[in-house]
């Protein structure tokens, strides 16, 4: 099957956030809270490198050049995905609100014309459920404990709100890859399921939050932000000792 | 922070064992953490958490005087010995 350009840039937005997710989450390794959370968060980041992996094999048949080397604009993460999130609190907060749009994405390639990917999908969910248990489980003890925890949850989520938000801007051709059947869903749609979903664990967190009225504007996800060259740098740290070397 | 000894048990006819020990804040946090360390390469089917404050735990003293009784254990060595000798004089005799 060959991808029309709105499936090409609809995968590429969702590999690329799980890859952004994984490297970001992997620098925990190591600064966990303690070593069983250490052990757990950086199998969630192994989970994303995995699915960023089988979403990128759609596009590339040179997975390494392809997801290390290409130059910036030609990335569509999102930014939420690529703030550092260098605090426990931020880290354990984009990985909620992450992974609540992450099950509504491979909920909407269930059924996807994309031979294999409703296959991926319901594997990727398997990992899924735990991701999600895991972050409602920390979150909902930190909310349920004081007033410091609380406040704690709501200062890390208002920073990452704008960039939250910016997960759903669709990509160029959106519309054909609706058209297509490659996801059943537009982004305005997945991100007003995602709202009610977030809007629901903070209701019962009892977190108040002021919703910011639009996303930072990503424009259809071909400009990264700020903090996406340091992590495009360490990135690339490794492969560019030797660019032709087969690993 | 509670200590967990974990138990994991391979489908069929495998007794659970004790695969270590771990922390968590509590024991519905627990089971995904333990999960994670002990069971993220398909060790087991079936797991078991025991919290250690439930543990009974005996008084290694109760245990020492069992240490030195050598002719509870039936390991067979001595009788083989035993047996090699005789050969060794039955053999030494037919020479």
């Amino acid at each position: 099957m060959t991808l029309s350009p709105g499936a090409v840039e609809w995968l590429l937005a969702f590999a690329d956030d799980e890859h952004m997710m994984g490297a970001r989450h992997a620098s925990w390794i190591g600064l966990g809270p303690f070593l069983e959370e250490d052990l757990a968060f950086c199998s969630i980041a192994q989970d994303e490198l995995g699915h960023a992996i089988a979403l990128y094999d759609y596009l590339t048949d040179d997975l390494d050049r392809f997801a290390l080397l290409r130059q910036p604009g030609e990335y569509r993460s999102s930014w939420l995905s690529e703030l550092p999130c260098q605090r426990w609190d931020e880290a354990l907060v984009r990985h909620w609100l992450y992974d609540r749009a992450e099950a509504l994405r491979w909920g909407s390639v269930a059924h996807s014309s994309v031979p294999g990917l409703a296959q991926l999908a319901a594997r990727a969910e398997r990992e899924e459920s735990f991701h999600r248990e895991h972050a409602e489980m920390f979150l909902s003890r930190i909310a349920c404990g004081d007033d410091a925890g609380r406040a704690m949850i709501s200062a890390a989520l208002e920073g990452m709100l704008p960039q939250a938000l910016a997960l759903w801007e669709p990509v160029a051709g959106e519309a054909e890859a609706v058209a297509d059947g490659v996801t059943d869903a537009t982004s305005a749609q997945l991100g007003d399921r995602w709202h009610g979903l977030v809007s629901r664990d903070l209701a019962r967190w009892g977190i108040r939050v002021d919703w910011p009225a639009a996303s930072v504007g990503q424009n259809e996800r071909t400009v990264r932000s700020a903090p996406f060259a340091e992590l495009y740098a360490s990135l690339q740290e490794v492969i560019n000792i030797d660019p032709s070397a087969t690993w | 922070m509670k200590t967990f000894e974990v138990f994991l048990k391979k489908d069929g006819k495998d007794e659970f064992r004790h695969a270590g020990s771990m922390q968590a804040p509590d024991a519905q946090m627990a089971i995904p953490l333990a999960r994670e360390v002990y069971a993220r390469r398909a060790e087991g089917d079936l797991m078991w958490l025991v919290d250690r404050d439930n543990l009974i735990v005996a008084d290694p003293g109760l245990l020492a005087p069992n240490a030195d009784k050598g002719h509870r254990h039936n390991d067979g060595k001595r009788v083989a010995d035993h047996r090699k000798a005789q050969r060794a004089e039955v053999d030494g005799a037919a020479e």
